[in-house]
């Protein structure tokens, strides 16, 4: 009965069904979507890609295809050392932040550590703060003459000189190491927490001991996840520009950031140049990016069998003590001494190296914040403004267009949705101020440059990609039959997004929101290539401030962004759940 | 079922194909069902049920043919009609119930008629009305995080046929539950779709399940059609080998057809190692004289003896035997074959013990291999 054919009579096609067909909501909202994101992130990438050819000649006025530029980098008299430097910041940034992040997430998830559940948010503060900030908080601590604990060690112990010197290569290895260690943390500490016990409990009874199991089971299992981890770091701190902006390069130690910044900005700029610094850097982090998602991510060991496990906690006796001083010392390097040394900074009139209690002022909060003051400066007043138009703004759209493309990719599946999953990791590939210049170079010769949008534009393609991920790994969790259950019911497709989606995603959508919202705040390698008067951002007001102006006044604007970025942290962590970030 | 038959039926699918890339999901199939009547389409994973069922919602588009349900054109690739799910007035159980976590059951039920506009004291009206059909009235207000699976189910199914839709579909709805509520909830299924009268088709593995509910059974196979009709029918006259197997326990033997008689009766012969027996049976569909055939015979359709009672009884040994209260489950070694037999308690069995087997020929078929 199967092969009987049925004869269907030839009956009039329905217009309206047709067009019906053809132009759902879903599919009008697909295209667009896919088109803007596809532009958005391909077309700054191709320019930047020709841009690298095109050379500028001498007068600066007309240019030539040729390879120059490639061969400038190599034969530049800085620039190959530059490429050292952050071949050298990245390493050792690397395997500080990999060693702080994993033995802190060990003892937190693993140790019966005193007080480890109280200690994980204080531990994962860095990761919400400007590592800009903390080179400027870390300057103010470690300068030779003036540094706070310098001073403090010579009136103490009468040591002559100085005890650090943080205006260095290994200053900004320090400073980058201890930021970027929470991201190493979030990476292992979930598969730390959900593991099998009976995995390291099998080990225990082939007699293996506590420190054996450790290092050839439970390490070695989380090892996908620190190699992730390893090399998101070693992208990012590459991608770094802020630290080694204020720690090293005034002291002649340039890297590629802060050559591309001094290069491709500035009165004799040359894009072109610019353009082709940020390729080599950019191919760098893509092939790294390439190698984690390629390889490594896949091989994630599935440790986790089911729910309700309570993984072993490891009883250190009384090294447990050791583990939380050590978790202290974090916490207070990382996090409480910087913001000390902001405060005790911003409320002189003039930073000397000493606290003077007499001349204790709170005039550089009036004149970096209160912008109706006459005395306010342009630079800060703006800064305000601006990032928290474009924080507010960026996040919003961000997170709008994450949850169209996280939908398509995990929902409709359809016609380029694979594409679509692609573009959302190119942006990750490549650091912000990568990104940058290729978006300087696209629109340096449309309206929108030297506006707001063209910073907007910046911050959402670069970053849009997190609020997509934190989307999607809720929309994964919730069934299909949600959605479709819906559809039967008679909802349309926007019905359906307004009335089931979204508001199951709400959580995971506020969470990415302010997600986005700090890191706009805080963001200042895209800003720093993007801005112009008028259009200065927080932190292109705090490097204003530390460039052109004193210390105390940086030090006021960046305790102001610090606080603004504690209270995101805070509302992060109530909407989104403490296992929020972890991968 | 032939194309005139499918031409006159409420819900018609003809010639429904569909592709995933380069699979055949669905293999052009057609079939139609009358109003209010309730449809199982049963095979197993993989065999193109689901898709089918998918098909007819709307939430899988096909390749070619149509689905036709009261006069309205669902989707026709070839005239480019393609109805959005939200149109095709359909009400729907999903496995995972997919009952809104952050709404309540009223909430959950009172949605499609909200969609529907209806005014709010028809809905409160309506939506009571349905809850008490399900027996939730007591858990209206409940969130619907805090109902047990079985009281998703019905909230689930009040969902789905509070619209009072063209058409339910159930897709394997009763997999998560336990046995026990699950044998209680195909009772209860069956009941509310009786009193509500809305046409169904319903999608499961469980050929119990089918058997129990369905109006009519479609059994399907690698994404054809292997056979359909009344549950009795399929139970008891198997298209084949694999409608046989699927549907309950059958003895299938590899058998050679000697002679078919016109009223549909005939006679086999089968072979397993050095046992032959010639044996009476009834003729299946498309199974002609010489044709190497299988017979399906039921396990309860076996009886045994010690006596030799019949000319065409075959002597075997008694390998297994489990008491299970009512009944007793035996194995019985005959050649190179293994016997399902059921037999009585009272019948006393030995392990080891020769034993005569007899086949009622009104019950022993011979099948297409």
């Amino acid at each position: 009965m199967t092969s009987e054919t049925y004869d269907t009579d030839p009956r009039p096609s329905r217009m309206s069904n047709r067009f019906r067909a053809l132009w759902t909501q879903e599919n009008v909202i697909t295209i667009i979507v896919s088109a803007i994101v596809a532009i958005a992130v391909v077309l700054p990438l191709i320019t930047l890609v020709v841009s690298s050819f095109l050379v500028l000649d001498d007068l600066g006025f007309s240019t030539e295809w040729s390879f120059g530029n490639y061969v400038t980098i190599v034969t530049d008299p800085i620039i190959p050392k530059a490429f050292l430097n952050t071949l050298i910041i990245c390493s050792g940034c690397t395997v500080l932040a990999t060693f702080l992040g994993v033995s802190l997430a060990w003892t937190n998830a693993r140790t019966n550590c005193p007080g480890r559940t109280w200690l994980e948010p204080f531990n994962l503060i860095p990761f919400f703060l400007s590592p800009f900030i903390g080179a400027i908080a870390w300057h103010n601590m470690g300068e030779p003459k003036t540094g706070l604990l310098n001073n403090f060690f010579r009136d103490i112990f009468g040591i002559e000189g100085h005890v650090i010197n943080i205006d260095n290569i290994w200053g900004v290895i320090w400073v980058t190491g201890i930021f970027f260690a929470p991201l190493v943390y979030l990476f292992v500490v979930g598969s730390l927490r959900r593991m099998d016990p009976s995995l390291e409990d099998s080990a225990r009874t082939t007699g293996a001991g506590l420190f054996r199991t450790t290092m050839t089971v439970t390490l070695p299992l989380v090892m996908p996840g620190i190699l992730s981890g390893a090399i998101i770091v070693f992208v990012t701190s590459a991608g770094e520009f802020g630290v080694p902006f204020k720690l090293s390069a005034p002291y002649g130690w340039e890297t590629l950031t802060t050559q591309i910044f001094t290069k491709a900005v500035g009165d004799d700029a040359n894009h072109y140049l610019g353009a082709t610094m940020a390729m080599a850097l950019g191919a760098i982090t893509v092939f790294l990016i390439w190698i984690q998602r390629r390889y490594i991510a896949p091989r994630s060991f599935e440790t986790v069998t089911g729910k309700g496990f309570r993984p072993n906690v490891l009883d250190l006796g009384s090294w447990k003590w050791v583990a939380f001083g050590y978790n202290i010392l974090f916490i207070l390097v990382a996090v409480i001494l910087p913001i000390i040394s902001l405060l005790i900074v911003s409320l002189h009139p003039v930073w000397q190296g000493t606290i003077m209690l007499d001349k204790i002022t709170g005039i550089n909060y009036v004149k970096t914040l209160f912008f109706w003051r006459e005395e306010s400066i342009d630079a800060a007043t703006n800064g305000i403004f601006n990032s928290l138009f474009l924080a507010f703004v960026g996040a919003s759209i961000s997170m709008v267009l994450a949850l169209v493309v996280s939908y398509m990719i995990h929902r409709t599946k359809g016609f380029g949705s694979w594409l679509l999953d692609f573009l959302c990791v190119v942006p990750i590939g490549f650091p912000g101020i990568v990104l940058a210049m290729g978006v300087l170079v696209t629109y340096i010769q449309t309206p929108i440059y030297a506006t707001l949008w063209i910073l907007l534009l910046g911050y959402i393609t670069r970053f849009f990609p997190y609020g997509q991920r934190n989307i999607a790994s809720i929309l994964l969790s919730i069934s299909e039959e949600l959605d479709q259950s819906s559809r039967m019911a008679g909802a349309t497709w926007v019905t359906t997004m307004r009335r089931i989606t979204i508001p199951l995603l709400k959580p995971g959508i506020f969470a990415g929101w302010i997600l986005l919202f700090v890191i706009f705040v805080r963001e200042l390698s895209i800003s720093i290539m993007l801005y112009t008067d008028g259009t200065e951002t927080l932190a292109v007001g705090v490097y204003y401030l530390t460039n052109y102006e004193n210390e105390p006044l940086t030090a006021a604007l960046s305790l102001a962004q610090t606080l603004l970025c504690l209270i995101c942290m805070i509302a992060f962590r109530r909407l989104a759940g403490k296992e929020a970030l972890s991968a | 079922m032939t194309s005139e038959d499918i031409s006159s039926k409420y819900l018609q699918v003809r010639n429904l194909v569909k592709y995933f890339g380069d699979d055949k999901a669905v293999d052009n199939i057609s079939f139609g069902i009358d109003e209010g009547a309730f449809l199982t389409l049963l095979g197993p994973s993989g065999c193109g049920k689901t898709t089918t069922l998918m098909s007819i919602a709307g939430l899988h588009t096909i390749n070619s043919g149509a689905i036709e349900v009261g006069g309205l054109t669902y989707t026709e690739p070839s005239s480019s009609i393609f109805l959005p799910p939200e149109k095709r007035d359909i009400g729907m159980v999903f496995q995972s119930y997919a009952i809104w976590p952050h709404m309540t059951v009223t909430q959950n039920v009172a949605y499609p008629l909200e969609i529907r506009k209806l005014n709010k004291s028809e809905i409160d009206d309506r939506v009571a009305e349905t809850l008490s059909l399900v027996d939730l009235t007591d858990m209206a207000e409940k969130n619907a995080t805090q109902l047990s699976g079985g009281q998703q189910q019905r909230a689930s199914l009040a969902r789905a046929i509070v619209s009072n839709p063209r058409l339910l579909l159930f897709d394997e709805p009763l997999s998560n539950l336990d046995l026990k509520l699950r044998e209680a909830m195909r009772v209860e299924l069956k009941r509310i779709q009786n009193e509500v009268g809305i046409t169904s088709i319903y999608v499961t593995h469980d050929q119990s399940e089918a058997l129990v509910m369905s109006d009519e059974i479609i059994v399907m196979s690698k994404g054809n059609i292997e056979q359909s009709g009344e549950p009795v029918e399929i139970y008891s006259k198997p298209n084949n080998k694999y409608v046989s197997n699927f549907i309950g326990v059958a003895n299938l033997l590899d058998a050679k057809v000697e002679k078919v008689t016109e009223d549909g009766s005939g006679e086999v012969t089968v072979q397993y190692g050095e046992m032959t027996a010639r044996l009476p049976c009834r003729i299946g569909r498309g199974v002609h004289q010489g044709d190497e055939a299988t017979l399906s015979v039921r396990p309860e359709n076996v009886h045994v003896s010690r006596d030799k009672t019949s000319d065409s009884s075959i002597e075997g040994k008694v390998e297994n035997v489990i008491f299970l209260g009512n009944h007793v489950d035996c194995r019985v070694n005959w050649g190179e074959y293994e016997w399902k037999v059921i037999a009585h308690p009272r019948d006393r069995l030995k392990e080891g013990e020769k034993i005569y087997l007899r086949f009622d020929s009104d019950h022993t078929l011979a099948v297409q291999q």
